[in-house]
């Protein structure tokens, strides 16, 4: 059974746009990535997931249940971080964790202050005393400390330092090791990359794509890095069939190049060539990719 | 809910010294005066228009419950304890929207009904806080003055606050229903508050208008410190109050969590 499901879900506010026919599934044991720039509608739809925002038209449902009749059952088994955590400025984390503590029946703190450890979180300051990092790591402890069966988090590192995010990524793998559906709103696409299964790309409020990462960037595209031995004419390159995003100056070109190789050895051997390097992009070349498509 | 309601409460803690504080020194000074000025004031009294004495419900300041009433009851009071209501109800629902603390307490399994309820309930208690806290102050000026304030007649004139005062917490729940900016439902209750005093007012003023006066909970409010406390005029605002604050819980319901 999928942990979530949507079918076209669609949220608007009057003429303005919020997100249109959102369709996906996340499933348990999966850690689902959902990317897009700022404003392409990942808050609006995590916040109607939650029926922080009721659906315009479409549904959603988290273990099967609406999410606009959920109601307390299901809030039980999932874990959220918003966007812009706060919790008001006098509060500290502890007293945080503790009223989260109570409103979930969970009487254990052992979690949380394992978490505050390992996040070296400082739950005793007001959270008005910490800087952005630190009441992010608050949010993740409330996020995490009871051990939800679905984890929603929109944009989770913000503020972290390097290693607070790898220990961040860390967490994700083994909360998805323990069979937990892991759903995370991001613009680093680097930490997608590294930790979740699928991705699902938003763009003006649509979902544009929704693949394996793996399958993302294993798709038959390339980035290819000549060196040429003397300067040559750019415009022979870019005539050729799928080749994209041609730069460079005088003897160095870069361009993509989707499907067959054959044409452009060819053409390259025709030249003097003092290096070459044929890579695989990174998932932000394609997304960017993606953009321009739809773009175009 | 208990949770909700402590952590409410908590939040609120410093209101008993910010609110009850001044209000109850201010009516402590009050009361501490009356002894010297009691003459003095009939004097003044006897000279007002007999309009005047209507429309502010001073018939003679012979006693010290009348001076209080009309010092304090009858207007700074009421109007500052309404005002501190609504700010205390908006505090707890629009102002926990603005510092992101709803989101985290909507994802636990906690309903909103439940945090409306919590916050206009933790509202009451602040407000019977505030008003017991210068309900004491103003007995501990008596009885240093030797002004003879009646417990029992100040305990009515400061109860009867209360109804009153909560009504404006139950609008300002409405009012969340549709805006969760905390200067837009403060700045509209609190003119609603001052709208129904003067509308009152006027009403009191000149009689051909005194039909306005219907349009304004402070028509029910009378004075209590004098004449007891009326219960029916008592249980009715209280129940107004949380008709209100049951409205709003069904508005904020249904609407988005979101500006």
């Amino acid at each position: 059974m999928a942990v979530i499901e949507t079918e076209e879900l669609t949220k608007s506010y009057g003429r303005h746009r919020g997100i249109e026919d959102i369709s996906l599934e996340v499933r348990a044991g999966e850690v689902f990535g959902f990317l897009g720039p700022n404003g392409a509608g990942k808050t609006t739809a995590i916040r109607t997931l939650l029926d922080f925002l009721h659906p315009t038209s479409g549904s959603a449902r988290i273990f099967g249940v609406d999410s606009r009749k959920g109601g307390a059952s299901v809030r039980r088994r999932i874990g959220n971080l918003p966007g812009d955590f706060g919790f008001g400025k006098e509060a500290t984390g502890h007293q945080a964790v503790t009223l989260l503590a109570r409103l979930r029946g969970v009487s254990e703190l052992g979690r949380a202050e394992e978490l505050a450890r390992r996040f070296r979180a400082d739950l005793d300051r007001p959270l008005g005393q910490l800087s952005r990092g630190n009441r992010q790591k608050v949010g993740l402890i409330l996020a995490f400390f009871h051990q939800p069966d679905l984890l929603i988090l929109d944009e989770p590192t913000g503020g972290l330092d390097p290693l607070m995010q790898e220990e961040f990524l860390s967490l994700v793998a083994e909360e998805r090791e323990r069979g937990r559906a892991v759903f995370i709103s991001s613009h680093e696409l680097d930490e997608v990359e590294r930790v979740c299964d699928r991705v699902g790309i938003i763009r003006e409020g649509k979902l544009i794509a929704v693949e394996r990462v793996s399958d993302l960037i294993g798709k038959p595209q390339r980035r290819v890095s000549v060196e040429f031995a003397a300067p040559v004419n750019r415009e022979e390159l870019k005539r050729l069939p799928g080749v994209d995003g041609v730069e460079g100056n005088g003897s160095r070109v870069t361009f993509l190049v989707t499907g067959d190789l054959n044409p452009i050895l060819k053409v390259l051997a025709g030249h003097s060539v003092a290096d070459l390097e044929i890579v695989h992009p990174s998932l932000e070349e394609v997304f960017l990719t993606y953009y321009r498509e739809e773009a175009g | 809910m208990t949770a909700l309601l402590g952590v409410q409460l908590r939040d609120r803690r410093r209101s008993l010294l910010a609110w009850g504080l001044p209000i109850g020194l201010m009516s402590a000074f009050i009361v501490a005066i009356f002894p010297s000025v009691a003459d003095a004031l009939s004097k003044v009294v006897n000279s007002y228009p007999a309009g005047l004495k209507q429309a502010f419900g001073i018939s003679e300041l012979s006693d010290v419950e009348q001076y209080l009433d009309a010092e304090m009851l009858s207007l700074i009071v009421p109007l500052a304890a309404g005002y501190l209501a609504v700010r205390s109800v908006a505090s707890g629902l629009s102002g926990a929207a603005e510092s992101g603390r709803l989101d985290v307490v909507l994802s636990a399994p906690v309903s909103r009904s439940s945090i409306v309820a919590a916050s206009f309930a933790a509202s009451g208690v602040e407000l019977a806080g505030v008003l017991a806290m210068s309900l004491a102050l103003t007995m501990v000026a008596s009885a240093l003055a030797g002004a003879g304030l009646s417990f029992g007649a100040a305990l009515a004139g400061f109860a009867n606050v209360w109804p009153l005062a909560l009504l404006f917490a139950g609008l300002g729940v409405v009012v969340t229903g549709f805006s969760l900016r905390t200067s837009v439902v403060t700045g509209s209750v609190a003119g609603v508050l001052v709208a129904m005093y003067v509308l009152d007012l006027i009403g009191r003023l000149d009689p051909s208008l005194g039909a306005l006066r219907y349009g304004s909970v402070f028509r029910y409010y009378g004075e209590a410190i004098e004449n007891g406390i009326d219960p029916l005029a008592f249980i009715g605002i209280a129940a107004a109050a949380i008709a209100l604050a049951v409205l709003g819980a069904w508005l904020f319901d249904r609407r988005d969590l979101s500006g």
